[in-house]
């Protein structure tokens, strides 16, 4: 990527500029022409891509005093990452509208049982759902960073725009705490089923019985969702990091580590967003009995058992002892 | 009160934005600049014209914020170059600076002080009332219970010590005006205690540059050194310390492809724009430019004629030089001799050459010695008394000339009259008073005669044992204004004299260091500040370091309770009962003595220094007319009818009355124009010829006069005394002068008139006839590279008193211990015990000190500007990136300094910066506030401390005294650094 | 028509910081805002260089490139400005800024950059010319007057220059010729992707 690149020329060149201070320096006594030995700008870029020396005022970065780098970031957030949003999320959409055309709700082969089992508890979807709302709210202010200018703004105008804009931005600050909060509580709670192991490499390899009417094995979480567990996990966290360096500027890094934070931050937001568009997809119209898990908190037990037959197995034999978690439907 | 611009308007509420076009170059709603087009063929006038030029717009009408605003002009207060200061004042509020294009001096600029001051004037911290310490506590008191009481305190002490034991310290930074009566008020008070900053900045200069050629002062002028073809720069840095001078050295470097040489011990700012950059030693200033004057000795490079001519000294000179051979110069300077000789070639035959410097020669125990070595120097290779050639001093404060001038000075009364008799007399004739009651304000009439204690013994004069300090007493008050104590050395010290002192007065605008350490050094009464006007809320005269007289209106009245300097001095002579006798001729509205009379009467006694030209009406007129000097040769056409002819600010010496219309003197002694042209010669000030002993025993008389040079279009075609009535008869010109202008001659001296001389001459006669002849009223005699009389008539290299190369202490030790100036000076005594007590090992770095371009002197009043305040932030030293290493010092942490006398310790931040060498240290000197690390912000009176404060470099600082000046040594001392 | 662009002159830059100040007079400029600065490159090194830097109101300005809600705008003069109205605070500007020109006031809690301020060639705002509002969001619109910014005007050195391009160009290159040699136009390849040949 361009911005490793960048980094390397860095490291490089500062190893460069340091042999020639070195190499410069014993002389000392002899003849010193500091008009003619004046530092040319174009050698500094060159050699570190960047000018840098002392100010006098305690903010040291501004002691930057060129960085042509911002060229790069430019086109990156005004082209590149246009394109992979668009292609994600747009692509996405494509794939789930096409999806949905061609195969429909996924529905109970077995139909209803009327007996219900407890899949997620309160906290668990309390988790689920703040997470959940938080994310929708990150990702429209967000996208608004990116899309809002040429599409939003033409629309409804300057100062409505950023009106909008602004309150996005509190927003976008403020409920990455809760978004945080969230992603680091849904790590803990559900890592014990989120652990790969060999059922799930059965279960890609029957690409999770989307086509046809297959049921490949699962646990509690299948592969898929264990997917999405990880791109939360990880994409959670890598945004949540990258947000708060952008947040708290210059407090971990220099303009190129914020550039690059930029970058992180809002690639992974964008993939995130195209996944979450499926995730939403397949707990809402794309499966049915799906969405109770985390409506109602319980599932029809011929939807466990056809989508997550070996955690319902789990279930019934912890079940067989202790009280009956699986009560009649009402 | 409303003193800031912000202050007029009512905050906004809402928003009413308009939206931007989005397309770029949509928003056309600006008409401006479109003719800004000019012709190419004149833009090779460019690079000399003012930048205003390139915006030849037509002037849209000017915003609402600014309509309606008058333009008034002054000058910055914050060096010597002299800037203009525009300023843009609406209902008596200053909103705003505009460039000051017209002035042929700052042409437009400024630098980071000169374009904030506004921000001086409406301070919120500056102080705001009278106040005085009761029970440790500031408080608030009239300016009538102010002036009482210390009155009263002072009048007690003089009833029990006499009036040498009241010091009057002044201040560079008041007007001519100010300044000639604050001296006025010490004569009048009975003492020569009468002091300010020029002792501790270029007092040496003064002497040692008086004593050479006949004044102390720059010779030529910033402007001038445009036409220099090589620009030596030892021992400043005008890049920090005098920024807008730097437009006239680059583009005369650039103009001349002139050689630009700075010879320093760090890599300044200046250092960095040098076509050749010397690395030194500090403290080897005359070493260095006797390794010069070998090499030119050597290769024969020196002017012969010129020596012949107008020299006098020069095979006593030779003696000396032959001591300093390259290999000698390389031990002692640490420079190598074919560098040397580099330098001393191209000074001496890429002509015309300058010698640039600051206090990097003058702050030194040899302060005199190096700017003699310096003059004769450019003597030797005939370097003086044309355009781009001299003595190019740059001075300090934006009046320290001036203050200089006007004689507030503890050696003289003012204009270098001196102090004997005859001089007292002069001035009793001046301001219209008896001699005898001059005579009686004193303790004696010998003491009246003996020069006064130097500022930078203030402290001693306090505590030292009475019989040490050749006075009635010692010193019991001190009354400061607008001088900073943290400017000092030896603070630890000063806390001693500060305690034991009866009574403290601090007029100022700002409480300074002086209010801060009194609080640290225990004082809980006996204090009182008094708030002063910043300049700019006073109109009179100043003079830049070229001579020039400007004349700076009032921008606004006084802020808050503050008043005039004038009216302080005028309400203090008042109280002490004699304001009747000391304003006789001076006209007062309101206790304001009106500055235009006080120069008036400047001019009516100035004749020694030809002050006697610039009256306040062409002073006025050359503010008024500015834009008509030019910017090289600074003069003005000849035809126009208020300034015709006239140099910008009518450099001194301005001979005659005003009527005479001199135009001024650009440059002394240049013998290439007709003295009323501003031609002139050297001043035979030491007599006509001296009796020198040859080895066999004998004597011979040599003349001090010129030797066939002499001005353009004189009437006396060869040497000539200075003139007196008899040396008129003796010509046949006395016939010349006017009955009204003998009628004054023989009152003057109604026994022997034929005695009164062109600087006594109270009608100005002899002088008119001596211009009249096409001669200069001094004479025409010549320099002297042997002063006879300075305690080392050929400038000796000797050591600094601490210094690191104890080696060479036995071979070049400081002068012996003696009295000077009312006060022992011990620095013998000193410089051998640090020797034997091994004080270069345990302090081994060489401690330096000097400017910063955002601050100016003690530095509060700079320091208390937010603008300013925020570029420097923290009082730093700076170290070698070796020493650093060695001590584990980190660039930017904190580090402990200590000092090589009082234990004293300074906490401050690292610099770790290759601008110093290795085993050299340096600090700017601008801070205070703190004192060995502990921070004194709750000692200033409340919201009135400085938004920056920090350790002062003066705590660090050690013993050392010019034996000619009792200038201190700031520049050079021993200290140690450790990571704190 | 004009456009305005700056130029450090190296050669001829002595840190005096004069620009800095003056600009803080004239707009006011509040403690911790550094609309303008003077960068030393190499310090205390032979070959120390300083440079004067700020907005350089860039050709094709990366600042308004990037803007979220596009509240950039240049001037006839090319002199590229920006509305606090619409300005959001968001920093983007500052990320891509080559010349960290962009400035932001800390309004107190946290992640709240205040509204962007920089720079502005001392032409105001979006505002009406010369009014209390332009000046207190602004600062003082010194074009509108017939004048240049305040900095390059008050330069100790005539470093700085401020004016039309091609008559700043000629002026430098006016210098160079006299000298013999060039200190480089620092930030114009940068800014107006040019340089100036001589």
């Amino acid at each position: 990527m361009a911005c490793f690149a960048r980094f390397v020329r860095l490291v490089l060149g500062v190893a460069g500029l340091l042999l020639l201070v070195s190499a410069a320096s014993p002389s000392v006594a002899q003849q010193v022409n500091p008009t003619a030995s004046a530092v040319k700008e174009q050698q500094l870029l060159q050699e570190l891509n960047r000018v840098q020396g002392r100010v006098s005022i305690p903010d040291q970065r501004s002691g930057v005093l060129e960085q042509p780098a911002g060229r790069e970031w430019r086109e990156f957030r005004n082209v590149t990452l246009r394109w992979i949003g668009g292609i994600a999320i747009l692509g996405m959409l494509a794939a789930l509208v096409i999806f949905y055309l061609s195969r429909g709700m996924v529905r109970l082969q077995s139909g209803r049982s009327g007996r219900t089992i407890v899949r997620f508890s309160a906290f668990e979807r309390f988790v689920h759902w703040m997470t959940a709302t938080c994310f929708i709210i990150l990702a429209i202010s967000g996208l608004n960073v990116t899309f809002g200018r040429p599409l939003l703004l033409p629309l409804i105008g300057h100062e409505a725009f950023s009106e909008w804009s602004q309150w996005a931005k509190y927003v976008h600050n403020y409920l990455s705490f809760p978004f945080t909060i969230g992603v680091v509580l849904i790590f803990l709670m559900w890592i014990a089923g989120n652990i790969p192991n060999k059922v799930d490499v059965d279960w890609i390899k029957r690409g999770g019985g989307i086509v046809g009417h297959d049921h490949p094995p699962a646990y509690r979480f299948n592969a898929g969702q264990k997917a999405i567990y990880w791109i939360v996990v990880i994409g959670g966290g890598l945004v949540a990091a990258t947000g708060y360096a952008l947040m708290f500027p210059f407090y971990l890094s220099g303009i190129e580590g914020m550039q690059l934070a930029q970058i992180v931050h809002s690639i992974v937001a964008m993939l995130f967003t195209a996944v979450m568009l499926a995730h939403i997809y397949i707990g809402t119209i794309g499966m049915e009995g799906a969405f109770e898990a985390m409506g109602s908190g319980t599932v029809d037990v011929n939807w466990a058992r056809e989508h997550h037959n070996l955690w319902l197995e789990e279930e019934n034999a912890r079940d067989a002892r202790p009280q009956p978690s699986v009560t009649a439907a009402e | 009160m409303l003193i800031k611009r912000t202050n007029q308007r009512s905050p906004r509420q809402g928003s009413a934005a308009s939206s931007p076009a989005d397309q770029a170059g949509g928003l056309d709603r600006r008409s401006f600049l479109r003719k800004s087009g000019l012709a190419g063929g004149a833009l090779a006038a460019f690079g000399t014209l003012p930048l205003g030029s390139v915006r030849k717009a037509e002037a849209a009408a000017a915003g609402p914020l600014t309509a309606g605003a008058t333009v008034r002009k002054s000058i910055c207060t914050h060096c010597s170059v002299g800037c203009t200061v525009t300023a843009e004042v609406l209902n008596e509020v200053w909103i705003g600076q505009e460039p000051s294009w017209d002035s042929p001096i700052n042409r437009g600029s400024h630098c980071a002080k000169g374009a904030s001051v506004r921000e001086l004037v409406h301070s919120e911290r500056r102080l705001r009332y009278p106040m005085k310490l009761v029970g440790g506590q500031w408080t608030r008191v009239s300016w009538d219970t102010a002036i009482n009481e210390i009155g009263d305190r002072i009048q007690a002490v003089r009833e029990k010590s006499g009036p040498d034991s009241v010091y009057w310290l002044g201040s560079a930074k008041m007007t001519n005006e100010g300044a000639y009566l604050f001296r006025k008020l010490g004569a009048f008070w009975g003492t020569n205690n009468t002091d300010h900053q020029a002792r501790i900045c270029h007092s040496t200069t003064v002497t040692g540059v008086a004593n050479t050629w006949g004044y102390g002062a720059m010779t030529n002028s910033y402007n001038d050194i445009r036409n220099a073809k090589t620009q030596v720069i030892l021992g400043g840095n005008p890049a920090e310390a005098h920024p807008v001078s730097l437009q006239h050295l680059l583009e005369g470097k650039e103009l001349q492809k002139a050689n630009f040489i700075v010879i320093d011990p760090r890599l300044t700012r200046t250092a960095a724009h040098a076509t050749e950059y010397v690395r030194m030693r500090p403290g080897t200033d005359i070493p260095v430019l006797y390794g010069m004057m070998w090499h030119i000795l050597q290769n024969g490079w020196e002017d012969k004629e010129f020596i012949r001519q107008r020299v006098y000294g020069f095979d006593d000179l030779k003696k000396e030089v032959e001591k300093w051979p390259p290999e000698e110069v390389e031990r002692v300077t640490g420079i190598p001799g074919e560098q040397l000789k580099r330098v001393a070639k191209m000074f001496a035959t890429e002509k015309p050459a300058t010698l640039i410097w600051a206090m990097g020669q003058t702050q030194k125990t040899v302060g005199t010695a190096n700017v003699r070595a310096s003059c004769i120097a450019l003597l030797m290779t005939g370097n003086v008394g044309k355009a781009g050639a001299g003595a190019n001093i740059f001075r300090g404060h934006d009046n320290v000339q001036g203050a200089t001038d006007v004689g507030l000075d503890i050696v003289t009364l003012p204009f270098y009259y001196g102090l004997a008799e005859g001089a007292w007399k002069h001035w009793s004739r001046v301001w219209e008073v008896d001699y005898d009651f001059l005579k009686s304000r004193f303790d004696s009439k010998q003491i009246m005669e003996t020069p006064g204690i130097p500022l930078t013994r203030w402290f001693e004069a306090v505590t030292l044992p009475k019989e040490q300090v050749a006075q009635k007493d010692n010193v019991k008050a001190v009354f400061v204004q607008g001088h900073a104590s943290n400017s000092i050395t030896r603070i630890p010290e000063s806390l001693n004299g500060l305690k034991a002192l009866e009574l403290l007065v601090i007029a100022d605008p700002h409480p300074t260091t002086w209010a801060s350490l009194a609080v640290e050094a225990g004082r809980t009464e006996g204090v009182y500040i008094l708030p002063v006007a910043t300049q700019f809320e006073c109109k009179g005269s100043r003079v830049a370091s070229n001579r020039s007289l400007q004349w700076g209106e009032q921008i606004v009245k006084p802020i808050f309770e503050s008043k005039d300097d004038l009216e302080i001095i005028y309400l203090m002579a008042k109280k002490l009962g004699f304001a009747d006798q000391m304003f006789k001729k001076i006209k007062v509205e309101n206790n304001l003595p009106e500055a235009e009379d006080v120069l008036r009467e400047m001019n009516r006694g100035s004749w020694s220094t030809g002050y006697c030209g610039q009256s306040p009406e062409r002073l006025k007129a050359h503010m008024k007319n500015q834009a008509k000097f030019d910017m090289l040769t600074m003069r003005a056409p000849k035809d126009d009818p208020e300034v015709g002819g006239d140099y910008y600010g009518l450099p001194w010496p301005c001979w005659g009355s005003p009527e005479v219309k001199h135009p001024g003197t650009p440059l002394l002694y240049n013998t290439n124009l007709h003295v009323m042209d501003g031609g002139g010669t050297f001043r035979p000030r030491f007599g006509v010829e001296r009796e020198e002993k040859l080895p066999d025993g004998t004597t011979r008389k040599v003349s001090l006069l010129a030797d066939g040079s002499y001005s353009l279009g004189s009437g006396i075609q060869d040497g000539y005394p200075e003139f007196t009535l008899a040396s008129l008869k003796k010509l046949g010109w006395d016939s010349e002068l006017t009955e009204a202008e003998m009628a004054v001659i023989n009152k003057i001296n109604p026994a022997n008139p034929d005695t009164v001389s062109w600087s006594l001459d109270l009608s100005g006669g002899i002088q008119r006839v001596a211009l009249a002849h096409g001669c200069v009223p001094y004479g025409n005699g010549k320099a002297r590279m042997n002063a006879f009389g300075l305690p080392d008539p050929i400038p000796v290299h000797r050591e600094p008193i601490y210094t690191p190369r104890v080696d060479l202490v036995a071979k070049y030790p400081t002068l012996p211990d003696a009295k000077q100036f009312r006060m022992p000076n011990i620095g013998f005594s000193v410089q051998k015990a640090a020797v034997e007590k091994g004080i270069a090992k345990q302090f081994p770095l060489i401690l330096s000190s000097g400017r910063l371009v955002e601050y100016e002197g003690g530095g509060e009043e700079t320091r208390t500007n937010p603008w300013l305040a925020e570029l420097q932030q923290d009082m730093f030293i700076e170290i070698n990136p070796a020493d650093a290493a060695d001590r584990g010092v980190k660039d930017g942490g904190w580090v402990w300094v200590t000092g090589a006398e009082n234990n004293s310790r300074a906490r401050m931040k690292a610099l770790v910066t290759e601008r110093v060498g290795k085993g050299v240290a340096w600090m700017p000197f601008h801070f205070g506030g703190w004192l060995a690390g502990k921070d004194l912000r709750g000692n200033y009176p409340k919201g009135t401390d400085p938004i920056v404060l920090g350790e002062s470099a003066n705590t660090i600082t050690t013993y050392g005294y010019d034996p000619a000046t009792g200038m201190q040594e700031p520049k050079v001392t021993l200290c140690q650094i450790a990571a704190a | 028509m004009a456009r305005m662009k700056f130029l450090c002159d190296a050669d001829r830059c002595i840190e005096c910081n004069a620009c800095v100040t003056a600009c803080k007079n004239e707009h006011e400029v509040p403690w911790g805002i550094n609309r303008r600065r003077v960068v030393t490159i190499a310090d205390g090194k032979p070959g120390e260089r300083s440079v004067s830097m700020a907005c350089m109101h860039c050709t094709d300005a990366p600042c308004a490139a990037v803007c979220p809600v596009n509240c950039f705008y240049t001037t006839a003069d090319g002199v590229v400005l920006h509305s606090k109205d619409l300005c959001i605070g968001c920093g983007y500007c500052f990320y891509a800024c080559p010349f960290g020109a962009p400035q932001y006031p800390k309004v107190g809690n946290f992640g709240s950059r205040g509204k962007m301020d920089k720079c502005t060639y001392c032409a105001g705002g979006p505002e009406a010319d010369g009014s209390k509002e332009e000046y207190e969001k602004y600062g003082a619109n010194r074009l509108a007057e017939g004048k240049l910014p305040l900095c390059a005007e008050m330069c100790s050195t005539k470093s700085l220059l401020a004016g039309d391009g091609e008559i700043i160009a000629q002026i430098y290159k006016e210098r160079v010729l006299k000298r013999g040699y060039g200190s480089g136009a620092w930030g114009w390849k940068t800014a107006y992707r040019e340089t100036i040949e001589s």
